[in-house]
């Protein structure tokens, strides 16, 4: 007989011993992932993590826009109307937020995955080639100094506003973590502690990077960024210097109209949008890497949460180029600036460069920073709008601020502009804590020692 | 793990010494077994020697012959549907057979093996075919809700082919799964979620509920403990039904019939809109004035202008007409939502054989509407189950089954696209917009930058049934399962049996989204997808059986194997965009092809065990088993467990002292104790993984994308049962009873950690959770006489769970539901509502924080900051429980089925939109809106509308709602034809019935259904949230069953 027992207790004893070899096939890899100590082998592999970092910058809670989304609907004085049905955004348009406010939790944790994302690019800087050691160590400096810079800005006291020596400001993290144990339950550093190490980083940045056109950081955007964040302290002299490296680079120019700052395809809107020759620094959007949360928001090819009020309009000059930018549809006004669903991000235009060596040699006096006169660097604005020049002796600082805000508009720098310049939203004060972003609360929970903001 | 190794070798030896030593000398001996109802011969009955392995089945007559040893005392009868008997071996032996319905010599199914009920020291519930069949549901849990004590069935929405939560015994992980493991003629099955939305999907709808002769549910430790690893959350065995020897039978089955929404919500109509909106203008001018939010210099001014918004927004939303003024268009949105939902099913099945070889095959077509617009289903089935006598001693079998099922699905319910967000929409909207004839919001002849295209602020919200018309989202899934074993006789006493299953499922998504949902998709020229995924899971059981009877007094049943399981998944998606018109809608058309991914996963579990079974006496009984099982999922030093478990049972009711009380027909006592296991964790958790998803502006870039831990090691639970089973009056009332404690240690926890970090979450050994229960069956036959029958089984489940030791986290901050230390997992935590300030039609809620005096703040603010989170609800119910009663007279069956939950409240996420009172946007309202704040002395719950200044809306208990409720699950009257009658047109069996699923629920909640959770959010701790979830469907079908 074919089988007999003899022969199938014999397949059965050999059937034993080969599975008893499965305890090899318990060894089991992952294929669309790496182990950590793999990952950051070679150069390259640390140059593909600063393309990480920035990947984790663009998102939506962080450069994707929402963080100046935030200081819009924060600094809004009946100028804008929400009517979204996120109720995370509602809040901050009513300044009545609470700390489970979900966009101000995860604008939170999204930025510092960005931060840590960076700190492992810094960490690993000795495995670049020396060729790119610089670019790479300025990029991530830059990247660094862009969240800290913004998260303290709205999740702490202005700069103005007390003593920044004692004010708390955000934890400052600048190690990669590696294990729970590094991910410790950080303190709140000081407002000036941050800022300093914001400084530290874009100076350093601006030493490292290069000068040219790319999509990255380069060396006008360090500058230019640093020129922000020294407006932001009233340093105008390093401000108006700042604005000066970057505008003198020459890396950018400012482009014909201002509509031409904006650009849309309508009838292409899948086709990605190179940077305009004055965007600074712009987070790169296409149909399948990045978000533009201004479009989201403000356009109503995104969900035209936000309408803009009539009276907005009676701060323009009646022949104001700037205002072809704006359109009326379905009884309501928007801003067609960012009507391109993958439009890249804008974050930092040239113009503003002109604007803040004005503003700052206007303030400071004397031989102006850069040798241009204020209202040169106003003037060259105005043109571009198509309007008429204002005479030296004409130019008031009012003036500067106003051109400043109608060329930023929504652009998200309301809310810092107000506190800076001390200036009341509606009925509360420029350094009302209603206009302070809290902790999320999630991570007062997780982390006993971060102190909660005043009035929360 | 070395000795592990060294271990199992010599359990093998050992079994195999003892299986080659063992001898004996045969006899024949023959007989014939019929059914003691009607004297008809029983085919396919099982006829084997108490304390071997052997066995033989009676042939079409009943008849059957076997050889057994010489030394044979006792033969052990039994057959499926019917008690088991015992006798003393002769020659010839005759004897009848009674139907046992949950009789205690019902034939269970255990973890390899079978055993009998009287015999049994854990905790199995059965539920039979008979209360299985024909239920129109997709999906068999569907017919098992209310079914088994302490099972748990709760189908988080009417949608079709969704995902199914089943809690055995409460849920005993926090982040590992909590869903039992589904093992069908033994083999694990692949149940992973596949779905491309957030909503899951269920893999088990694929088997035809008409297949399944028994679902066996593994409850307690000493029963699940042969599954270790897997067994923690229980275990669900699937039996599907295989042929019997003798005449071969054709059976047809059909029902159709037609399902409709549980229930409907009540919306404000065109006339209430209007008013409540103007009403919400009002207040809002009041509030902002009051305030100085916006500045307004008089209060009137602050009305004036948010009343001249309010009506520009009205015209707006009445297609840009003055009909909103006399609410001329009047739409009920909701009813756009739903249609009409006929459901069919078709069976046919051929089944029979000789005493050689045995068959069952059977197809089926089930043909399901949903009750939500677009939604259906449609699912073939396929089965042929083999079984074959090769030779004497080797039987070889193979059961194979295919499925096909086309589902026809919608968005999840936190999508604008999902059809019930229509509700949102306004009264005084007209389904079609009468400046285009279009539907509205389908084009705007005057939008700017793209005329023509669909609106982009018309209706307030996307126009959900756009993507009714123009878009689509098929899922098409072809499945096939199936195993081969062999069982070789070795010796008397011993066997091996070895299986090998292969389940293989392959799904295609496919989603196409026409320019017309444009404002929901941002695509405008149209978008579309494709997935598709792979799963691959086999797995192999190889294990020996060893039987012995000494001396007629001690009986010994041992197990000894192993298993191994690989699961391997592959998956691929494209997405395009942009098609030349709406007439083209695959991809190959697209003009941007812009996303392609790939990925894949494996996991393999590799596993020994053993059990032995030791009945002393015929009524004392112990059970102990172990499993080593290793896990891919874990670190190298951490891949193993051991999870050994140890029960006794003692037949009182067989002893002396018992023997005088005549009611007592039997009891028995059981208790058991044992460790189970859980690895329902990702593939790769313990690992710090990188991940290649960091591209930016087309250049691809890495970045950090979990944070791991080597030390990640198995969870367990430790389980405690103990028991009883009584049969009382001759076994008429039937009774059994369980009390629990199940303490589970090492919870694999996602642990929230400092955002600082870089990272939200770890996965870490950490915490202790804790269930405990008690649960009670009981059957009665009520009345007994030859024309009228009346049965009752009713069961009743009672489960605290609790979270006992988080190390002072809490999980889910910022949702609903959390995990909290002392309390039950999932608590609904949030802020004490207080309804409306009497004064200011504020929203108010207590502020219940604790003073340093330790008494707590009831007084109530206006300021939700200010008020303290507390618990206000619990999503887990207090019992659950189910009823059965079935009378019986002459050729009619009368079958009502109640089910009910008790005390688990709901939290109605979509509350903060609808019923909002007009504080949040444009929504339509729930009617009981209309009781808003008005003036000071008010006294409601409503806070006064305000428009677009949120008045209580943010989380609390002011959307809670007690959920219990009693169903009345099913109910049947089927009709036998009369043999007399059928037998004329050459018919064996014939039966009508008419049948309704879900008729009539009894509850207080205000929502949909009270059995909701939204699919798009619901995990472990996120459970009972409604977010315009479907509701249950309640279906009436007429059908028959003919056999031949």
């Amino acid at each position: 007989m074919l089988f007999n027992k003899s022969r199938i207790i014999g397949g059965v004893l050999s059937l034993t011993v080969a599975f008893t070899a499965c305890e090899k096939r318990l060894d089991k890899s992952p294929f669309a992932s790496v182990d950590a100590d793999q990952a950051l082998l070679t150069s390259s592999d640390v140059e593909s993590a600063l393309v990480g970092a920035y990947s984790r910058l663009g998102d939506a809670e962080v450069y994707g826009g929402d963080m100046f989304v935030y200081s819009e609907l924060l600094g809004n004085d009946n100028e804008i109307t929400w009517s979204g049905t996120f109720q995370g955004l509602t809040q901050i348009y009513n300044k009545q937020i609470p700390v489970n406010n979900d966009f101000v939790q995860d604008t939170w944790t999204e930025s510092y995955e960005a931060i840590n994302v960076a700190n492992n690019v810094l960490n690993a800087i000795d495995k670049v080639v020396d060729a790119k050691k610089d670019k790479v160590a300025g990029e991530a400096k830059f990247i660094r100094a862009a969240v800290y810079f913004d998260l303290v800005r709205l999740y702490a006291k202005a700069w103005n506003d007390g003593n920044p020596s004692s004010n708390p400001g955000v934890p400052l993290v600048l190690k990669p973590t590696a294990d729970l144990a590094d991910a410790a339950k950080v303190s709140r550093n000081t407002v000036a502690e941050v800022y300093a190490q914001i400084i530290t980083d874009l100076t350093e940045a601006e030493g490292q990077l290069s000068t040219g056109k790319t999509i990255f950081a380069n060396r006008p955007s360090a500058s230019a960024l640093l020129a922000r964040v020294y407006l932001q302290q009233g340093d105008y002299a390093n401000a108006a210097a700042a604005a000066d490296r970057a505008i003198k680079d020459g890396t950018n120019s400012l482009t014909g109209t201002y509509a031409e700052a904006f650009p849309v395809n309508y009838n292409a809107a899948t086709v990605p949008v190179a940077n305009t020759t004055e965007d600074v620094f712009a987070m790169q959007v296409n149909n399948t890497q990045g978000v533009n949360d201004f479009n989201t928001y403000f356009s109503p090819m995104g969900r035209g949460d936000i309408t803009i009020d009539p009276s907005y309009f009676s701060q323009y000059e009646e022949n104001d180029g700037r205002l072809e930018v704006y359109y009326a549809d379905g009884g309501s006004i928007y801003t067609g600036k960012f009507d391109m669903v993958y439009g890249n991000v804008h974050i930092l235009r040239l113009a503003e460069m002109f604007l803040i060596r004005a503003e700052s040699n206007f303030r400071l006096g004397g031989d102006p920073i850069g040798g241009v006169a204020p209202h040169l660097d106003i003037n060259r604005i105005r043109a571009r709008a198509g309007l008429d020049p204002i005479d030296a002796a004409d130019l008031t600082l009012d003036q500067i601020l106003l051109e400043r805000k109608l060329e930023l508009a929504f652009e998200g720098n309301l809310l810092h502009d107000k506190k800076r310049l001390e200036i009341a939203v509606g009925p509360l004060s420029w350094n009302s804590s209603r206009l302070v972003l809290p902790i999320p609360e999630r991570e007062i929970k997780v982390n006993g020692n971060l102190v909660q903001n005043e009035g929360y | 793990m070395a000795p592990m190794k060294k271990l199992t070798g010599l359990m093998w030896s050992f079994l195999l010494l003892t299986a080659l030593t063992v001898q004996a000398q045969n006899r024949q001996i023959s007989g014939k077994i019929t059914d003691q109802k009607d004297g008809t011969p029983l085919a396919g009955a099982t006829i084997s020697v108490k304390g071997t392995n052997i066995s033989t089945a009676t042939s079409a007559d009943g008849t059957f012959t076997l050889n057994v040893p010489a030394d044979a005392k006792t033969l052990i009868i039994s057959s499926v549907g019917f008690g088991q008997k015992e006798v003393s071996v002769s020659d010839n032996i005759s004897l009848s057979l009674s139907s046992a319905d949950n009789s205690l010599s019902e034939v269970v199914v255990v973890g390899f093996g079978t055993k009998i009920k009287r015999d049994l020291t854990g905790s199995v519930a059965k539920v039979g075919q008979k209360e299985l069949a024909n239920t129109p549901v997709t999906s068999f849990e569907g017919a098992l809700q209310g079914r088994a004590a302490g099972v748990q069935v709760e189908q988080g929405n009417g949608k079709l082919g969704q995902g199914i939560k089943v809690r055995i015994r409460g849920a005993s992980s926090v982040t590992a799964g909590n869903e039992p493991l589904y093992v069908v003629d033994g083999i694990p099955v692949i149940t992973n979620n596949l779905s491309g939305n957030s909503a899951a999907t269920n893999p088990l709808s694929d088997l035809n509920t008409n297949d399944i002769e028994s679902i066996e549910i593994l409850k307690d430790a000493s029963s699940a403990a042969i599954y270790g690893a897997r067994g923690a959350n229980g275990v669900v065995l699937i039996t599907t039904k295989r042929g019997k020897a003798g005449k071969s039978k054709v059976d047809f089955g059909f029902f159709t019939g037609t399902q409709e929404p549980t229930r409907k919500r009540e919306f404000l109509n065109s006339q209430q809109y209007v008013e409540y909106f103007r009403q919400a203008a009002v207040g809002a001018g009041k509030y902002d004035y009051k305030y100085g939010i916006s500045g307004y210099g008089s209060e009137q001014e602050a009305i004036d202008d948010n009343l001249a918004f309010v009506e520009s927004r009205l015209r707006r939303y009445s297609a840009g007409n003055d009909d909103y003024q006399t609410y001329k268009v009047n739409t009920d949105w909701q009813e756009e939502a739903f249609q009409r939902a006929p459901i069919s099913e078709y069976d046919l099945s051929l089944s029979g054989g000789n005493e050689k070889t045995t068959f069952y095959m059977a197809g089926q077509f089930l043909d399901q509407k949903g009750i939500i617009v677009r939604n259906s289903l449609k699912r073939y089935n396929g089965r042929l189950n083999l079984d074959h006598k090769f030779t004497n001693w080797l039987t070889v079998g193979a059961n194979l089954s295919f499925a096909r099922t086309l589902n026809y699905r919608v968005s999840d319910d936190n999508a604008f696209s999902t059809p019930l967000q229509s509700v949102a929409l306004s009264p005084i909207t007209p389904t079609i917009d009468p400046r285009t004839g279009l539907l509205s919001g389908e084009s705007d002849p005057n939008r700017a930058g793209n005329p023509g295209g669909p609106n982009t602020n018309y209706p307030v919200y996307y126009n959900p049934m756009l993507s009714v018309k123009g878009a689509y989202y098929n899922t098409i899934v072809n499945r096939s399962l199936g195993n081969v074993y062999g069982q070789a006789q070795i010796t008397n006493k011993l066997s091996f049996r070895t299986e090998f299953g292969l389940d293989q499922l392959n799904q295609t998504e496919e989603g196409y989204y026409g320019p017309i949902t444009e404002r929901n998709t941002t695509y405008p020229r149209g978008g579309g997808f494709t997935n598709a995924d792979q799963v691959l899971n086999f797995n192999t059981n190889n294990f020996f059986r060893y039987v012995t009877n000494i001396k007629d007094k001690h009986d010994i049943d041992a197990v000894v194997g192993m298993s191994f399981q690989e699961q391997d998944y592959f998956s691929q998606g494209n997405t395009a965009e942009a098609f030349p018109s709406p007439a083209y809608k695959k991809l190959t058309s697209a003009g941007t092809k812009s996303d392609a991914t790939s990925t894949a996963n494996e996991f393999s579990f590799l596993s020994y065990f053993g059990r032995a079974n030791y009945k002393l006496m015929d009524k004392y009984l112990l059970a102990v088993s172990g499993r080593f099982d290793g896990s891919s999922r874990f670190g190298k030093d951490n891949k193993w467990g051991f999870f050994p478990a140890a029960s006794v049972g003692w037949i009182i009711s067989d002893e002396n002292f018992l023997s005088n009380v005549k009611w007592l027909s039997f009891m028995k006592l059981k208790a058991s104790y044992g460790l189970t296991g859980n690895a329902e964790i990702g593939n790769y958790s313990w690992q710090t993984l990188w991940t290649g998803d960091g591209a930016y502006g087309g250049i691809p870039g890495q970045r950090p994308s979990q944070l791991g831990n080597p030390n990640l090691k198995w969870e367990n639970t430790a389980s405690f049962d103990i028991g009883a089973e009584l049969g009382i009056f001759e076994n008429r009332v039937s009774l059994e009873l369980d009390y629990y404690v199940r303490n589970t240690t090492d919870l694999l926890l996602q642990v929230e950690v400092p955002g600082t970090s870089g990272f939200t979450s770890q996965l870490q050994n950490l915490g202790k959770l804790k269930n405990k229960g008690f649960e009670f069956t009981i059957n009665t036959q009520n009345i007994v006489s030859r024309d009228f029958r009346w049965t009752t089984n009713i069961n009743f489940g009672l489960n605290r769970n609790e979270v006992t030791d988080l190390q002072g986290q809490e999980l889910g901050v910022g949702n609903y539901n959390r995990a909290r230390e002392g309390q039950p997992l999932g608590v609904f935590v949030a802020r004490e509502f207080a309804g409306a300030d009497p004064e200011t039609g504020d929203a108010i809620w207590y502020k219940n924080t604790v003073g340093a005096d330790g008494k707590v703040d009831r007084t109530p603010t206006n300021n939700y900051n200010e008020a303290a989170e507390v618990v206000i609800g619990n999503p887990n119910p207090d019992f659950i429980y189910g009823m059965r009663n079935t009378f019986t007279f002459r050729g009619f069956e009368f079958d009502i089925f109640l089910q009910g939950v008790q005390g688990n409240d709901v939290y109605d996420g979509g509350g903060q939109y609808m019923s909002a009172s007009g504080s949040n946007g444009f929504d339509n309202q729930t009617t009981d809106q209309l009781a808003a704040w008005k003036q000071p002395g008010d006294k409601t719950r409503v806070p006064e509308a305000r428009l677009f200044f949120a008045n209580g809306t943010d989380p609390s208990s002011r959307y809670l709602y007690d959920a219990s409720y009693l169903r009345v699950k099913q109910l049947t009257l089927t009709y036998n034809l009369p043999k007399s009658v059928i037998s004329k047109i050459k018919i064996d069996r014939a039966r009508v019935y008419v049948r309704g699923q879900n008729l009539f629920t009894i509850t207080n909640y205000k929502g949909w259904d009270p059995e909701v959770n939204a699919d798009y959010q619901a995990t472990n701790i996120n459970q009972g949230v409604d977010f315009y979830s479907a509701p249950q469907l309640r279906t009436i079908v007429f059908g028959l069953n003919i056999g031949l």
